[in-house]
């Protein structure tokens, strides 16, 4: 049982914490005002919308929820408070998240109070599975731990180059693993999915580019495992990010959700930048964003083998002209109808054909649209720095890689699936993060994706200097977050828990 | 001249789990129970005045005033509101503008009819924004103890008597309600048990720092000063009355460390009658939580702001029944409070009305207060949700 209209109005205002101030007074509010309750009529049109999503905020004061209401039980023992804002001007109730309370620890009420926090996109709680899915941003973490606050500053554009490129992106992560032998994988939260990590490595990828968020025209979502049949992951995007102009409260953006297995986002690249190019379109600029809470049935049980490689998360990445950190030199791609592995509708973990996925699928769809690109655009192994492939266990990318002449240090940073798991639509834009974060001016990248079904797109990037001005703003980087002092390690019980969500 | 309301009868049931009982059986009983000890038949009665919180959600009863029409066979005007306070204050009303001579004001709750999901109700009626924060009936309670801390900056040693002082606050009230026929939890408990929930829960406030979840019914009779006189030769006036309001989202409002609500409620109640707060010799707090209980003590001027928990703690060491506060004698939830009487929140108000009228004319059997002087004043505090509402009534034997 829920409310759709209620719901509208409670993740329009909560999702992005939209609040307003009086411009006579100052007052702060969270919510929406006409006019100030302190001024009264005399404020009616000077009130400024206003946001803390991008802010930093304060602990005032905290408890230990150990007994929740019906609809957070599945969140265990929580740390629930009052968090201010602006030094104290506008204070919001809140949980915080990320964090499991064991049963006997005794929590230090003390030690959280007066600590920063940062605002998270969080389902709010669990609801019937045919409801519509609950979200806010009334979740924080701590600003010193895992998710460090970063200010999202708009800036002005320096250069305009003649061709389409990547202008910004980001990476996000959870702070939770498991680790099993050498294999560590990305596990979200129970208040976490494919829509939550979308938004965050939007946020991610605006802060990165600086770009101001009406600039986006366009946002493509990539993903396998929206909680949704049917409700695309790309309008909770591009309402919570703001994405275009906004006009009462309807964003002047197009929104959409693609899927191709592990490339519905590395395929849109393509249609990001012919868009962003288009001479009589007004765009300028396209976000893609690959997500996934990657599915896979639990262990010894059919298709459970999945379950050893699965992570979760999803990368982001802003397409357009000005200030351009990548280049885009030439793309490849190659599809046939191979079933090597699918889900049907209203199954909820992906079937596959074991030894199948690998030679007739994986293999000779990665090396015919690298080689076809490569062959195209004239280039030999030698004239590429980096090579980035999908990478749904570490076998296959690195035998990819030698086959197609790659050198260790030419595959070997992309590489993340050893850390991440295998994040499906978020995998090979990941390991292009992963290279971004390290690469140098002029230096050549070539992407090449897979997704089951099966295809594969082949990208070369070149980067330009801008690559090194932007480095700076951008503290979550795919290092970080694999090297991160604050990961958490999870059992198995735990993962599959947290994975399947509230 | 102003027509001053009186209170003739009082009545209520136990408050407690009443699984075996519809709702309307229970406000027929504290009814009854009202017009036997007025002996007078609900003919006379001229208009209804009734609370109650969430029956609608609790019992999916919607349009209480047909149910009530039907089981009393009247066809009068009545009223149905959220709180006993706020029954009784548009009954005042009615009395004091002369349109009614007596009125009949009942409160019922029905919560244990619904067990499972009464803790998401509770919530999302105190505050949906706290709710989809995780927000429990009890998280802020335990906010405003921790605010309170820190803006006193009370530390070290202090902190630990504050602490004692609240758990003292359950024993008292737990002592007074086993003398009391009607209360939820007619047992003593003591202060290491209070604190061992604390510890057992890992936060701030435990099991015995809160009201529980109660069904139960209250009514009075209430008519005009002469008719009064008619009915009984011991009426209790409503000297005074006043109530106030606040945010509903707590964590917004400007002092999180005390109840605006009610602070501002008693101001105004205590302006319009001729006697001062220190008069007052029993009072009825509205005691959810401890803290609440604590912070209402300083809201209505019994003590300087941040220093309520040093009355209590002093009080307690050897606690002889009241609190001497400036050399008087405050008998303070003399029910056993919301903690131990129960909290049937439509209802609660009533009770709290019915203690005070039991005491000041000297009918409360047992658990009558041991006033070194003549009872007259009493006050009521009533709070709905977390201080969004506060009422406050002053009673007395004279007519003031």
């Amino acid at each position: 049982m829920s409310s759709e209209p209620i719901e509208r109005r409670v993740s329009y205002l909560g999702d992005r914490l939209r609040g307003s101030r009086c411009r006579i007074c100052g007052k702060e509010y969270f919510e929406i005002r006409d006019y100030c309750g302190k001024c009264g009529r005399k404020s009616f049109g000077k009130m400024i919308e206003t946001d803390l999503f991008f802010e930093k905020g304060k602990i005032e004061a905290c408890t230990l929820v150990n007994e929740p209401t019906n609809k957070f039980t599945k969140l265990g023992s929580f740390i629930y408070g009052i968090f201010s804002f602006h030094d104290g001007k506008i204070r919001v109730p809140g949980r915080l998240t990320d964090r499991m309370i064991q049963a006997a620890e005794t929590v230090d009420f003390t030690a959280f109070e007066g600590k920063e926090v940062v605002p998270r996109f969080r389902r709010r709680y669990s609801v019937d599975r045919s409801d519509v899915i609950p979200t806010i941003s009334l979740a924080f973490t701590l600003a010193e731990e895992y998710y460090p606050h970063q200010k999202y500053t708009v800036s002005r554009m320096n250069k305009e180059y003649d061709l389409p490129g990547i202008i910004g992106y980001g990476v996000y992560t959870s702070k939770f693993r498991i680790k099993e032998g050498n294999l560590e994988r990305a596990v979200p939260f129970i208040d976490e999915d494919s829509v939550t990590a979308a938004v965050e490595a939007g946020k991610l990828a605006l802060i990165h580019s600086g770009i101001g968020s009406t600039a986006i025209g366009k946002i493509y979502v990539g993903s396998e495992s929206n909680p949704y049949a049917v409700k695309p992951i790309a309008a909770k995007v591009a309402q919570v990010l703001k994405l275009g102009e906004e006009d009462e409260d309807v964003q002047g953006v197009d929104a959409v959700d693609t899927e191709f297995a592990c490339k519905a986002a590395s395929s849109m690249f393509k249609d990001a930048v012919s868009l962003v190019h288009y001479p009589k379109s007004d765009i300028e600029c396209a976000m893609v964003i690959g997500t996934d809470n990657s599915q896979a049935a639990p262990r010894n049980s059919p298709g459970g083998e999945l379950d050893l490689f699965v992570g979760y998360g999803a990368a982001a990445f802003i397409f357009g002209k000005q200030d351009v950190i990548a280049e885009i030199e030439g793309w490849y791609s190659c599809t046939s109808d191979t079933p090597d592995f699918w889900r049907r509708d209203g199954e909820p973990f992906p079937s596959h054909g074991g030894r199948f996925t690998g030679d007739p699928a994986y293999f000779k769809h990665v090396r015919k649209a690298a080689s076809k690109l490569m062959e195209k655009l004239n280039l030999k192994a030698g004239d590429i720095n980096y090579f980035v492939a999908h990478q749904p266990n570490v076998q296959f990318p690195v035998r990819v890689a030698k086959e197609l002449g790659f050198k260790d240090e030419q595959y070997l940073p992309s590489l993340q699936v050893a850390k991440f798991g295998n994040t499906y639509s978020g995998c090979s834009p990941l390991g292009l993060a992963a290279v971004l974060d390290i690469a140098k001016p002029n230096d050549r990248i070539l992407v090449a994706s897979y997704g089951s079904g099966a295809g594969s797109d082949a990208y070369s990037f070149v980067t330009t200097s801008q690559l090194m001005d932007k480095r700076q703003r951008q503290k979550l980087t795919v290092k970080y977050q694999a090297e991160n002092p604050f990961l958490e390690y999870v059992d198995y019980i735990t993962y599959r828990r947290l994975k399947l969500g509230m | 001249m102003q027509i001053r309301p009186a209170i003739v009868a009082v009545g209520r049931t136990r408050f407690g789990e009443h699984y075996e009982k519809e709702p309307e059986k229970l406000i027929e009983e504290a009814w009854l129970k009202a017009s036997v000890e007025a002996n007078i038949e609900r003919k006379a009665l001229e208009a209804c005045y009734l609370s109650d919180y969430f029956l609608p959600i609790t019992n999916k009863l919607g349009l209480e005033e047909g149910w009530l029409s039907e089981l009393t066979e009247l066809h009068v005007p009545m009223e149905v509101t959220r709180s006993f306070g706020s029954a009784l204050s548009n009954a005042c009303n009615a009395i004091k503008a002369g349109t009614h001579d007596v009125v009949l004001v009942g409160g019922i709750e029905k919560m244990t009819d619904r067990w499972d999901k009464i803790r998401d109700d509770l919530m999302l009626l105190e505050d949906p924004w706290s709710y989809y924060a995780g927000c429990t009936p009890e998280a802020n309670h335990e906010l405003m103890l921790r605010a309170y801390i820190k803006k006193y900056g009370v530390a070290g040693e202090d902190l630990d008597r504050l602490n004692t002082a609240l758990a003292q606050i359950s024993v008292k009230n737990h002592l007074h309600a086993t003398k009391n026929e009607y209360a939820q939890y007619q047992r003593k408990i003591s202060v290491e048990q209070v604190l061992n929930a604390r510890k057992e829960a890992r936060k701030p406030l435990g099991l015995y720092d809160f009201a529980p979840i109660s069904d139960g019914a209250a009514a009075l009779i209430l008519t005009s000063e002469e008719k009064a006189g008619k009915l009984t030769d011991k009426p209790v006036y409503i000297l005074g009355s006043s109530s106030a309001t606040d945010y509903l989202t707590y964590p917004e409002r400007d002092d999180m460390t005390h109840f605006l609500a009610g602070e501002t409620a008693a101001k105004n109640a205590f302006r319009a009658v001729e006697i001062d707060v220190q008069d007052i010799q029993i009072l009825e707090l509205y005691d959810q939580s401890t803290v609440m209980e604590m912070v209402s003590l300083e809201d209505l001027g019994f003590c300087e702001k941040g220093t309520a928990w040093k009355t209590i703690y002093d009080n307690c060491q050897n606690y002889r029944g009241y609190y001497e506060i400036s050399g008087r004698r405050l008998f303070v939830n003399m029910n056993g409070g919301l903690k131990a009487d129960g909290n049937p929140l439509g209802a609660t108000g009533g009770a709290q009305i019915f203690e005070v009228f039991k005491q000041l004319r000297g009918e409360a059997g047992e658990r009558q207060a041991k006033s070194d002087t003549e009872l007259k004043y009493g006050c009521v505090l009533e709070l709905e949700g977390f201080g969004t509402k506060g009422y406050v009534y002053v009673l007395g034997r004279d007519q003031g």
